[in-house]
């Protein structure tokens, strides 16, 4: 073992130090709203204090009770749901293409889906009159179909073919078997690690839907949960704070005594919506590497 | 018909272009030919739309380039194109080098749990959508109920209304999107600093040289090609990724220094319905993500050490 000087354990201390305070500076967003989003105590009296004063679960009722906030939940959950399996099962059966490199028109396929829209693209304003062209506009179709195939998802599927051994399938091919049933029965079941990988980056990216959604739903039903909670951070309206009064005294409690404003409810949505990213979290991180390989290879 | 045949067949079939075979692989990959024709390619001639006169109601006449003489002549969109060049300067003046120096200091922590946890906590904001690591500051840095107002006041100063001033704005986003990026980013860095050689650093401690010097000498040169490579990767998709962040952040106190080109052509062209002159504001944006990533191609080629390209 090397022996470390005096300025290198001095190093090594406020190395330390300053790695707690940067985890506290992390963290404090975090903990400070979903303080916010359990406390109803009226502000007034200076408390720096992060623990809240009157806690209470009101908000995350809200969340539930509040039609116009589980809807987009639910609809958060149903893209995500539809589109990852949907996305997975379209990119696992085209990846098998684009790993055979013999196959004519190989090439081709890797510029039309990955190169040339690297290049080139319609832009916001094609895309959407396309879009409305096709009746999609306040249909999920918009949020799922567009996005149900990917270039680069596709390549790191293939690479992830190219590693499983070549004499499997050519045992199978020789007693008889189908392309198709040789990629079903055979490559498939072997490709799981990499399709959890992409199923968990696709997952959290439905999940998050907010710019398709922005400019292709109209109608408040159809909003997706991220729509929503901007929708409650931006506007934070008279009416929902008569709503939220309302709520109070239907609790029993009284409204002059309680802080209960849109922010609360918005923290409240913060957390929920972090809440399936932390739980999918620590099978995330098994598959980082994938994750960074997805923006960096090449096709 | 014995094993050798069926092989020798096989391999016979891969010669010719329509065996079964590759139709059934032609058939596998045609849902993502066909969603990436439409969805992709049909918008692609859209783009003539900014030479035309095109509204809410469709196609009027053409109007050659006079839709991009109004656009240079309005004031707005200046400054939605400056905001957006500042972003990205302080992108990489803050928000690139903010990972590698994350990584080198963390690589020095020898306590396992601790360095562990650390890494956890900082990944995590990479994978939580914008809009709640807007809404997370926005609600920390709120004039009344803000905490770092609430700690202001705690001592004895005045709030600060952050989100409403304007000048504050770049800086406010560039620390958003080194708290939201760092530890994520830090991952490749700290797969390169684990593949140094542990000798040359033994071999510096015997030859004198402190902390510092081997950092210079050692690891720093260690992870100077992951550096560069990520560096002209990064010239490929300058412009994009702007339009969520700004999206949430932006407010009509602080547009003046948060409008970029994304938001400036959804205004214009979504919410105004002025399709002609917010196509042309992308065409021109795409133009100059495309010349970006030809340059990022010659880059990569001429410096990353296998020259590999990216097109």
């Amino acid at each position: 073992m090397l022996k470390r000087s005096t300025g290198e354990r001095v190093f090594n201390v406020f190395n330390l130090i300053g790695f707690f305070i940067f985890t506290c500076l992390m963290l404090l967003p975090i903990v400070f709203v979903f303080k916010q989003s359990l406390d109803i105590a009226l502000a007034g009296t200076l408390n720096i204090s992060l623990i809240p004063k009157t806690p209470s679960l009101v908000f995350y009722k809200m969340v539930i009770n509040e039609e116009s906030v589980y809807r987009p939940f639910l609809n958060s959950v149903y893209i995500t749901i539809v589109g990852t399996s949907s996305s997975i099962l379209v990119n696992a059966i085209g990846a098998y293409t684009l790993s055979k490199r013999q196959l004519p028109g190989n090439k081709f396929m890797i510029y039309f889906l990955v190169i040339i829209p690297m290049l080139f693209g319609g832009g916001l304003i094609p895309t959407y009159l396309l879009m409305r062209a096709l009746g999609f506009i306040d249909r999920f179709a918009a949020l799922i179909v567009p996005g149900m195939a990917s270039g680069w998802y596709m390549i790191l599927i293939r690479n992830y073919y190219w590693s499983i051994p070549l004499s499997l399938a050519e045992s199978a091919r020789i007693d008889g078997a189908e392309e198709f049933t040789v990629f079903f029965r055979i490559i498939l079941p072997l490709a799981k690690p990499v399709l959890s990988a992409i199923a968990l980056f696709a997952g959290v990216g439905f999940w998050n839907t907010f710019m398709s959604a922005i400019i292709y739903m109209r109608d408040p039903k159809k909003y997706t949960f991220p729509v929503k909670l901007r929708e409650m951070i931006l506007l934070q309206n008279d009416s929902d704070q008569q709503r939220m009064e309302d709520m109070l005294q239907s609790m029993g409690l009284d409204p002059n005594k309680f802080f209960l404003t849109a922010e609360g409810l918005s923290a409240a949505m913060m957390i929920i919506s972090m809440l399936p990213i932390v739980m999918v979290y620590p099978y995330l991180q098994k598959h980082f590497a994938a994750g960074i390989m997805v923006g960096s290879i090449k096709g | 018909m014995d094993t050798a045949t069926t092989a020798r067949k096989y391999q016979k079939n891969q010669k010719k272009i329509l065996t079964k075979t590759n139709i059934m692989l032609y058939l596998m990959i045609t849902v993502p030919l066909l969603l990436y024709y439409v969805f992709r390619y049909i918008p692609m001639p859209g783009v003539i739309i900014a030479f035309q006169q095109y509204s809410l109601s469709g196609f009027k006449y053409w109007v050659g380039i006079n839709n991009f003489n109004a656009i240079f002549s309005t004031y707005f969109f200046w400054e939605a194109f400056r905001n957006n060049w500042v972003f990205v300067g302080f992108g990489y003046v803050f928000v690139t080098p903010s990972p590698i120096i994350f990584a080198l200091l963390i690589n020095e922590i020898r306590v396992r749990w601790y360095k562990k946890s650390v890494q956890t906590i900082s990944t995590l904001p990479n994978f939580v959508t914008w809009v709640v690591i807007g809404g997370l500051f926005i609600q920390l840095l709120s004039p009344s109920t803000g905490y770092v107002n609430l700690v202001i006041k705690f001592f004895g100063g005045t709030p600060i209304f952050f989100m409403s001033r304007s000048a504050l704005f770049p800086w406010l986003f560039t620390f958003m999107r080194i708290w939201k990026g760092v530890g994520y980013g830090a991952i490749i860095y700290l797969a390169a600093l684990s593949g140094i050689d542990p000798q040359l650093y033994e071999a510096a401690v015997i030859d004198g040289a402190n902390k510092l010097r081997q950092v210079w000498h050692i690891t720093l040169p260690g992870i100077r090609n992951t550096i560069l490579v990520l560096i002209v990767l990064s010239f490929s998709h300058v412009l994009k990724g702007f339009f969520e962040p700004i999206f949430i952040l932006k407010n009509p106190m602080n547009r003046s220094r948060s409008e970029i080109l994304d938001t400036y052509i959804y205004t214009i062209g979504i919410l105004q319905g002025r399709f002609n002159i917010a196509t042309a504001v992308g065409l021109f944006k795409s133009l100059i993500s495309m010349f970006l990533l030809f340059f990022a191609n010659f880059l990569s080629k001429r410096f990353t050490e296998d020259g590999r390209s990216i097109l």
